[in-house]
């Protein structure tokens, strides 16, 4: 186990810095390829039906047009010929391969030009012709009622045993369809190098992933596609799967014999790469008159597309954050003709954790008692699935810090207490909780002459921070000097690595990285040693130009010396690990506590975020700056999952309304105070070599529940329904006075 | 002459469209049908116009042919290679694209390229002098101002008009400017803290 550390780089800011201030950074839409032509899908204009015909001839006359790929024209994929081996694949793999319309905007066109002007012009041609099918599901509120709740058969205690609790509420929440949004679109560029050899540039999350689903596929041995997402800008989930302009811009690559690159337009983001499903819950949650939480009902439903199951588990919270004795979960998934949902930041959990701890203010309210003495006795003392101690657990540390940070103690503890001009203030908290994961990853070291290492791995970093990461571990492991670490990350030639997601693209990573450096460092005892002078591994450390033995200042060698002697140009080590049997020993999550101060303005409705304070458990902080950078645009996230955003689905046509950035309002940095985070920074002793947990989502769990909970601080009003825009304030300000 | 139009007021252009997938589908269509059939869609469909145009893009002169439809955005994305500008909604709503113009802030999605004779267009690839960074660059370094990058060139641009127009007297005045330029990512402490430390 290492010690935590704070180390401040001479080099300023991220190793990637330099590439992203400058513009040199390369992001998938951006390689310049000979030959290189440019597709612009076409979606449907219905919602469900079925596609009878396309009439692309006006769009082929445009000057620059190559071919308009669809049903009716396509290359011939063995895999997807027939409706049972479609089967296989997800919907979205597989759109020119049916004439079946499931939702509006659904690719049926794929025109290639050679310029984008073209291409986007002549799309605005193709005219299809349909079956229309009126009789559709759109609407969730009435859709919903039609579908039961499943147990989820995993009961904890019964809940006869709480009912006649002396304190319950049983309240039902709401939250609106969201939308990742990363702020580069969806993009991929594809070029056959031959009929067996694929080359993609990619906006995913995972190369690896992509190899494997286009091999599946194109019938090819995933050793023959090489993928590259180097830079990606941003994903928050999005590209966790491999979506259909991967797929369109490889068809048309091979059906016309050059290099083809699709870029979806802004309004497509909302139709074709996924988004947070709209959900209703129901909690119940029951509690002793000393505050001790006896049980609880969670109960939930939520959207998901007509042909394709994602089910996000948003119950699953209810089992981990306290220590209930009494569980009972209850889940469905509704089926609306809308494309696919995804998993987006937080999955679950984050929707989930506002029903929970929006309960519990409303019982803390009811019962007069503080919320944070709530929590913390209610912590759960141990991982209540399994039974397994935490393997390292401090959320009441950040409950404490959090309360002390915002003055907590200070409080009103009734609403309408704080009032300047039209402005009135409140305080709110939540907390949050995510499973600590750590999955199967790569990573190999390559050694030059003079000593300088390049360290590669598949694995991609979306704005996370992994490669700044990567470079804090080696120096940690290997006591290199960080100057002289290079990275090389997201492409598939490289050491394959689990998806960046999650939260546990680190701590998977950090088990790869400390085993390749204990492999270099056994190389390079072997080839130090000599009869005289023997080198022991673990005790070796690298220097700038020479390797040395802790404790043993005089035993010494330089690079240069041990390569000659040995004969070599450089040395290369390459290593994989995975979580092992403490996955069995112990429980592993991370943990939020937010605080926060809001103003509420009684006129307008307007709801202002003036403080923010977020506390986190997540081991190890291997990367502060960047730590603190997640953390601070999860709380930027949960703004506008509380606040602003919401996708507007026209419930008669299917249509979505307003589905760019100015329909669809992301929180904007004037949304926001200047966000205090802190970290516990504790090493979890058995997690992965790092002692890191991940924290890409827990900061965004629990930060809904805090602004409604301050919000109902403020004015007294529940808002059981996100977002809560200004126009839900000043009519709840109406209909109170 | 009787079966020519005389403008595109005699015909409208969903007539246009939809006449011709007729005539489209239609095997055997006499010579003098597809004549007229040719005019018409001379007139609806627009011919695409390439126009010559010269500016300076980071200080170096350019002598161009541009399609009247190319926008400055993607003149410098997919016809110079100049990617450091980025597209994040290609409709003005987002930040992503914005360049300098004649030392104005401009963003080059709305913008088309065709407008701009003989002007001076600085981009993020134009900011440093060799390799010496701007220090706005320097300063988004420091407070780790992004994360995944990709709207990072168009907040910079826009940070260096931040600081030139004056509008960094307080934190609040700063997040108020800079809410043209999104970003998801939500790095929105270390953007702030970067323009306030340039500004002092």
């Amino acid at each position: 186990m290492v010690k935590p550390f704070n180390i401040l780089s001479n080099r300023k800011g991220r190793v990637e810095g330099k590439a992203k201030v400058t513009g040199k950074a390369l992001y998938s839409a951006e390689y310049e390829l000979p030959k290189l032509a440019h597709g612009v899908l076409v979606g449907s204009t219905i919602t469900n039906g079925k596609i009878i015909g396309i009439d692309t001839s006006i769009a082929k006359e445009i000057p620059g047009v190559i071919d308009v790929l669809s049903y009716w024209n396509k290359p011939n994929i063995a895999a997807l010929e027939n409706a049972e081996k479609r089967k296989d694949f997800p919907i979205h793999h597989t759109f020119f391969h049916t004439t079946k319309i499931d939702f509006n905007d659904q690719p049926i066109a794929l025109v290639v030009a050679e310029t984008l002007e073209d291409a986007s012009f002549a799309a605005s041609l193709v005219k299809a012709q349909y079956e229309e099918n009126k009789d559709m599901d759109i609407d969730f509120d009435n859709v919903r009622k039609r579908v039961d709740l499943n147990d989820m058969k995993d009961d904890r205690g019964s809940s006869s045993n709480w009912q006649n609790a002396p304190h319950i509420v049983d309240q039902e929440y709401e939250i609106a369809m969201e939308v990742h949004n990363p702020m580069e679109m969806h993009a991929t560029i594809a070029q056959w190098d031959s009929a067996n050899s694929l080359r993609v540039y990619d906006k995913s999350q995972g190369v690896n992933a992509v190899q494997n689903n286009l091999g599946a596929l194109f019938n090819l041995d995933p050793k023959n596609i090489r993928v590259t997402s180097e830079f990606v800008g941003g994903g928050f989930g999005s590209g966790l799967n491999m979506w259909f302009n991967t797929v369109a811009a490889s068809l048309a690559a091979k059906q016309l014999n050059r290099p083809v690159k699709v870029v979806l337009t802004r309004p497509q983001m909302f139709t074709m790469v996924g988004y947070r499903p709209e959900s209703w819950q129901r909690v119940k949650i029951g509690a002793a008159t000393d505050g001790k939480l006896l049980g609880v009902i969670h109960q939930s439903k939520h959207t998901k597309s007509q042909n394709h199951h994602f089910s996000e588990g948003i119950t699953a919270i209810a089992h981990k954050v306290y220590g209930f004795e009494n569980v009972q979960r209850n889940a469905t998934t509704v089926p609306l003709h809308l494309s696919s949902p995804t998993w987006m930041r937080g999955p679950g959990d984050s929707t989930g954790t506002f029903g929970v701890e929006s309960a519990i203010d409303e019982l803390c309210y009811k019962m007069d008692v503080d919320p944070v003495d709530i929590r913390m006795k209610n912590i759960a003392p141990y991982e209540m699935q399994t039974g397994n101690p935490w393997s390292s657990h401090f959320l009441d540390e950040c409950l404490q810090r959090g309360a002390e940070t915002i003055g907590w103690e200070n409080r009103p503890t009734k609403p309408l207490q704080l009032k300047e001009g039209n402005w009135y203030t409140g305080y709110g908290m939540a907390v949050g909780l995510w499973n600590a994961m750590r999955r199967h990853a790569g990573a190999s070291i390559e050694m030059d002459k003079k000593g300088n290492l390049v360290i590669r791995t598949a694995m991609t970093d979306i704005g996370t921070g992994t490669g700044e990461a990567i470079v804090n571990m080696a120096h940690e492991f290997l006591g290199i000097p960080r100057e002289k670490i290079k990275i090389e990350l997201g492409d598939s030639i490289h050491p394959k690595a689990v998806t960046q997601g999650g939260s546990w693209g680190l701590s998977s990573l950090s088990g790869a990285i400390a085993a390749a450096s204990t492999a270099l460092k056994e190389k390079l005892a072997t080839y130090a040693s000599t009869n005289d002078q023997q080198w022991k591994a673990a005790s070796i450390v690298l220097g700038e130009n020479e390797i040395s033995m802790q404790g043993k200042p005089d035993q010494k060698v330089t690079y240069a010396s041990l390569f000659t002697k040995n004969n070599l140009d450089t040395i290369m080590v390459e290593e994989y690990s995975s979580a092992g049997e403490e996955r069995e020993k112990y429980g592993f999550c991370s943990s939020a506590a937010h605080f926060y101060r809001v103003k509420v303005h009684a006129l307008t409705g307007q709801v202002k975020m003036d403080r923010m304070v977020i506390v986190v458990d997540a081991g190890t902080i291997v990367n502060p700056q960047a730590a603190a950078n997640q953390i601070i645009g999860a709380g930027v996230g949960g703004v506008g999952m509380a606040l602003t955003e919401k996708q507007e689905v026209d419930i008669n046509s299917g249509r979505l309304v307003g589905n760019d950035f100015a329909g669809y309002h992301v929180a904007v940095n004037a949304d926001v105070p200047l966000i205090e985070v802190s970290f516990i920074d504790k090493p979890d002793p058995h997690i992965n070599p790092m002692g890191a947990k991940g924290l890409g989502e827990v900061g965004l769990i629990g930060a809904a529940p805090a602004i409604t909970n301050a919000i109902y601080n403020a004015i007294g009003v529940r808002f059981r329904k996100l977002p809560v825009t200004p126009d839900k304030v000043t009519s709840s300000f109406n209909s109170s006075a | 002459m009787r079966d020519q139009p005389s403008s595109s007021k005699t015909y409208s252009r969903r007539f246009f469209i939809k006449s011709s997938s007729a005539f489209a589908a239609l095997a055997v269509i006499p010579n003098s049908v597809k004549a007229f059939y040719n005019h018409i869609k001379e007139i609806f469909v627009p011919k695409k116009e390439i126009l010559p145009l010269s500016l300076r893009i980071n200080e170096k002169p350019y002598s161009l042919d541009v399609d009247s439809r190319t926008t400055l955005l993607d003149l410098l994305r997919e016809n110079l290679q100049l990617t450091g500008t980025k597209k994040g909604c290609d409709h003005g709503q987002c930040g992503a694209c914005t360049v300098h113009v004649n030392g104005e802030r401009v963003l080059s999605c709305l913008t088309l390229a065709a407008t701009l004779p003989e002007s001076d267009v600085t981009t993020i690839e134009g900011l440093a002098k060799g390799d010496e960074l701007h220090p706005m660059q320097e300063a988004f370094l420091e407070h780790d101002g992004f994360q995944c990058g990709y709207c990072t060139p168009g907040q910079i641009m826009s940070a260096v008009a931040c600081v030139q127009e004056g509008r960094t007297t307080s934190v609040g005045e700063i997040k108020e400017f800079m809410s043209g330029n999104i970003c998801r990512c939500g790095a929105y402490n270390g953007i702030t803290n970067a323009i306030q430390s340039i500004a002092k």
